[in-house]
């Protein structure tokens, strides 16, 4: 710190919120996580004017890697305009002076809660997933310590042995959204809890994954061009959520994932539920120029990687 | 539907604009009367929000109209816009002005009881009297006026405001195994939880520091288990100090050490005998003779004696060797956290319909299968 | 209420930082730094270090530069940050005690700065995340046992990180990444 810079005219805040100490931590933190891919990389943490359990972990990253000239788009279940979104953006865009876009394409860095885009993100976007637990065994293994054990020794057998009871109980995997992947044929990682349908766009992505749990104090992150692969068996295999039949009322979009929206008549509508994506479709509909990008899934529902995705046995499904 | 429409900043505006016309507008002058008035509630935010600054909690209290967890949130968030510019020295009894000191455990104590500031011995009842425009002042007990120190009268000894640690005297008498001996410390190197996060065991510094920042009601709820039965030990209050500290700085040039300020701090310790209960206690000075006694201790920046005395009993049970399930130091710390536990309580009113439809799916296929499964 | 703007140190940590991001993101490929020569070091070392963290450089020069952070100087045995614009064969010995981490905290490990020539001399071939099939790279003005022994201290995921610097250019090599001699 020089003179100079402590005599230039006072500020209500430093650029982007945080401190430079607290910004210089957080940078530290995710060049580590780069490094380590899947591996969860403490953090101090700091507290934000967001509540914590509300994006703060993500809110961080953010902070940490923006500059003026980026553009940032914030989504929330898929949605620019849900109040969360909304209120996460502006205090972004309040704080760094960045531009703002609900269009993907556009996007340098892509803020979200429980969704990816369906978009293909390309090299140089950053997407950020806000991550409520940061563990993948929790649900096997409460105690933190012993979780972190057990990742140093790679030890997932726990694991392994949940998802064999779901298939002897239940005949299928039973676990939603957060389907557990292994990065870079080493860590067993939480994806944050998007949709299974989205678990496959992290797999050799042209984009940087940064996921951050505020809350639990772990940032950790998946390079582009990297494995992830759910963990599954050689004759059971992972399953993406269905969304055959389904037709999006707004755009007519198929084969994306869709909000199930009951209706009065115990009836089903689906609406898809990247409201950026249906923006652009509902605007060409209407003859105006605008840029879409390839999509991870075609209007077949199948997933651009070929062979990723494995077709499951009928008596299995 | 609160997801829908491009109204979203709208709403939220609206949303804020509704809370304040319900709750009132505020400008300085009530942030003065906040923070001259209601101390023991600004103490609980600054403690809670670990951050020193009586003006900022009023403001906050204020702000969130009188929303505790928020106010704690609004200076928690603050603190992260505060470069951290120098260590200060650690706080002792020599430069810490003691207005109350009490002990369970003697009748007396070397260094005296001092009562001080505190309403444990009066009789809670609402003066009504003030509702209806009576001055809230006390009648002192012989009727007079002028300056405090003569209305609580003379005291019968000298008042030392420096008294030494009770537990020096527990240390030279054997009653507690000496202290471990230490060079001095570089206060850049003590654990931080507010740089690392906590791993378990924690240092003894991460876990101290985040008693002192817990929430409240949190370390008393699982305090009062222990103390209801639930714990394996039977504590007495050793010692409870409040006071004002000197924050002590060490000169960036000359290196000479000055006084940045006072503030409000205090502490509580409790002890219990060594081996009672089945709470024999892990032995950590190898070859000394085993102590008579082990102690558990909580400070915290404001006065909160609720909170530093269960966290003292807490800090015992942790120690434990077979502590009950809520009191074990990873379930003690981390569920204790006010900001963390408040804000991922109300972070449940987020949509959550991916997740939602999600595990939908998931069971849907699970009923295909078992559907399937069944002979035709 | 004006949105806040960065200070002119702020804005050279943050484009250095975006630099390395990218770098450890896409091994092999190079990134620019706001600054060249021992001036890019310094940039680094204003980036990434302070006083919550350590350094070691045997360059009198930069350490005198690097003070300014308020970080440790530490050995090479213990720094988290180590900078040496020139490698010479001596300093071999710093590396090969530098800290790689735990099983439990791989990260608590060594980020080496190491000065270089990229563009000549010796070709290597790197594979592993962020590279989509494999980069060739040429990188020269490093001791000839750098890479046996950068590749006999990698244990994955204990291991310590490269940034090589030459110019205002700057390439990540990160743990993941698999590197072959091309003869």
């Amino acid at each position: 710190m020089t003179l100079a810079e402590l005599a230039r005219p006072a500020q209500d805040y430093s650029y982007a919120f945080l401190d430079e100490f607290a910004k210089r931590e957080v940078r530290r933190r995710i060049l580590k996580a780069i490094a380590i891919p899947g591996h969860q990389v403490p953090y101090a943490s700091r507290e934000l004017p967001i509540a914590r359990g509300w994006g703060t972990g993500g809110l961080q990253v953010t902070l940490s890697i923006a500059g003026p000239h980026d553009i940032v788009k914030v989504i929330d279940q898929g949605a620019d305009d849900s109040v969360n979104a909304v209120n996460l953006r502006r205090f972004i865009a309040r704080m760094t002076g960045v531009a703002t876009t609900s269009d993907a394409q556009l996007a340098t860095i892509i803020q979200s809660r429980h969704r990816i885009t369906e978009e293909r993100l390309r090299e140089g976007q950053v997407l950020v997933l806000q991550v409520p637990d940061p563990e993948p065994l929790r649900a096997v293994e409460p105690n933190i310590s012993l979780a972190r054990e057990m990742h140093a020794d790679a030890d997932y057998a726990l694991m392994w042995l949940g998802l064999y009871e779901q298939v002897v109980r239940f005949g299928t995997f039973m676990t939603g959204a957060s389907y557990p992947v292994v990065v870079h044929q080493r860590y067993l990682m939480s994806p944050s809890p998007i949709p299974r349908w989205d678990t496959p766009m992290l797999h050799q992505a042209a984009h940087l994954t940064l996921l951050s749990a505020g809350r639990e104090k772990r940032l950790y992150a998946v390079p582009p061009y990297t494995d992830v692969r759910p963990i599954e068996f050689e004759d059971v295999f992972f399953q993406v959520e269905n969304q055959q039949g389904r037709i999006c009322e707004q755009s007519g979009a198929v084969n994306k994932f869709m909000n199930e929206i009951p209706q009065p008549d115990g009836s089903m509508c689906y609406q898809a539920s990247d409201t950026g994506y249906v923006e652009k479709l509902v605007r060409r509909a209407r003859g105006e120029p605008v840029a879409i990008g390839a999509t991870y899934y075609d209007d077949d529902g199948t997933f651009y990687h070929p062979g990723y995705l494995k077709e499951q046995e009928p008596d299995h499904r | 539907m609160y997801v829908a429409a491009k109204g979203g900043e709208r709403a939220i505006q609206q949303a804020e604009q509704l809370f304040r016309e319900l709750n009132g507008t505020f400008d300085a002058t009530f942030v003065r009367l906040i923070e001259r008035h209601m101390p023991y509630l600004i103490d609980r935010v600054m403690g809670e929000g670990s951050l020193y600054a009586p003006e900022l909690a009023a403001l906050a209290l204020a702000q969130t109209g009188g929303d505790l967890y928020e106010a704690v949130l609004l200076l928690r968030a603050y603190r992260s816009t505060q470069p951290r510019l120098a260590y200060a020295e650690p706080l002792d009894e020599a430069h810490t002005f003691t207005v109350r000191r009490i002990s369970a455990a003697f009748k007396d104590i070397p260094g005296g009881q001092y009562l001080g500031p505190t309403l444990d011995y009066s009789h809670r009842l609402l003066h009504l009297d003030v509702l209806d425009g009576r001055d809230s002042a006390p009648a002192s007990p012989d009727g007079a006026t002028g300056d405090p120190i003569d209305k609580t009268g003379a005291a019968d000894l000298p008042f030392d405001p420096h008294p030494p640690a009770l537990t020096d005297w527990h240390r030279r008498y054997g009653l507690l195994a000496p202290l471990p001996d230490l060079p001095p410390h570089d206060p850049a190197s003590v654990p931080d939880v507010t740089r690392d996060p906590i791993h378990f065991p924690a240092p003894r510094a991460h876990r101290l520091q985040s008693l002192a920042r817990a929430d409240t009601g949190g370390v008393l709820a699982l305090g009062y288990a222990s103390m209801r039965g639930y714990g394996m030990i039977h504590p007495t209050v050793n010692e409870v100090r409040l006071g004002y500290a000197d924050v002590r700085l060490r000169h960036p040039v000359s290196g000479a050490l000055f006084s940045a300020g006072r503030v409000r701090v205090c502490q509580g310790e409790v002890v219990t005998p060594a081996g009672s209960g089945s709470d024999a206690h892990p032995s950590t000075n190898g070859a000394a003779p085993p102590a008579a006694l082990n102690p558990g201790f909580t400070a915290t920046i404001g006065w909160n004696e609720v909170k530093v005395i269960a966290g003292a009993m807490l800090d015992l049970e942790m120690e434990a060797a077979n502590a009950h399930p809520a009191h074990r130091e990873e379930f003690v710390l981390y569920h204790t956290e006010a900001v963390e536990a408040s804000g991922f309580c109300i972070h449940f009113k987020l949509p959550h319909y991916v997740t939602f439809n999600s595990s939908l799916d998931a069971i849907r296929r699970a009923y295909a299968a078992v559907q399937q499964a069944e002979p035709q | 209420m004006a949105v806040p703007l960065m200070s002119p140190q702020e804005e050279r940590n943050h484009v250095t930082f975006t630099a390395l991001m990218r770098a450890l993101s896409h091994p092999g490929r190079e990134q620019r730094l706001p600054d060249t020569g021992l001036a890019a070091f310094v940039a680094i070392g204003d980036a990434l270090v302070d006083l919550e963290t350590s350094y070691y450089t045997p360059h009198d020069a930069l350490a005198a530069a690097l003070v300014r952070t308020g970080a440790r100087f530490l050995s090479p045995l213990q720094a988290r940050y180590q900078f040496y614009p020139q490698l010479h064969d001596q300093h071999l010995d710093h590396l090969r005690v530098a800290p790689t981490g735990d099983y439990v905290a791989p990260e608590d490990s060594a980020t080496l700065v190491v000065g270089c020539v990229i563009g000549s001399g010796p070709a290597v071939e790197l594979r592993g995340p962020g590279i989509r099939s494999a980069i060739e790279v040429r990188i020269d003005g490093l001791p000839a046992a750098f890479w046996s022994l950068r590749a006999g201290t990698l244990r994955y995921p204990l291991g310590w990180d490269v940034f090589l610097v030459a110019g205002d250019r700057v390439i990540g090599l990160p743990r993941t990444t698999r590197v072959e001699m091309i003869e």
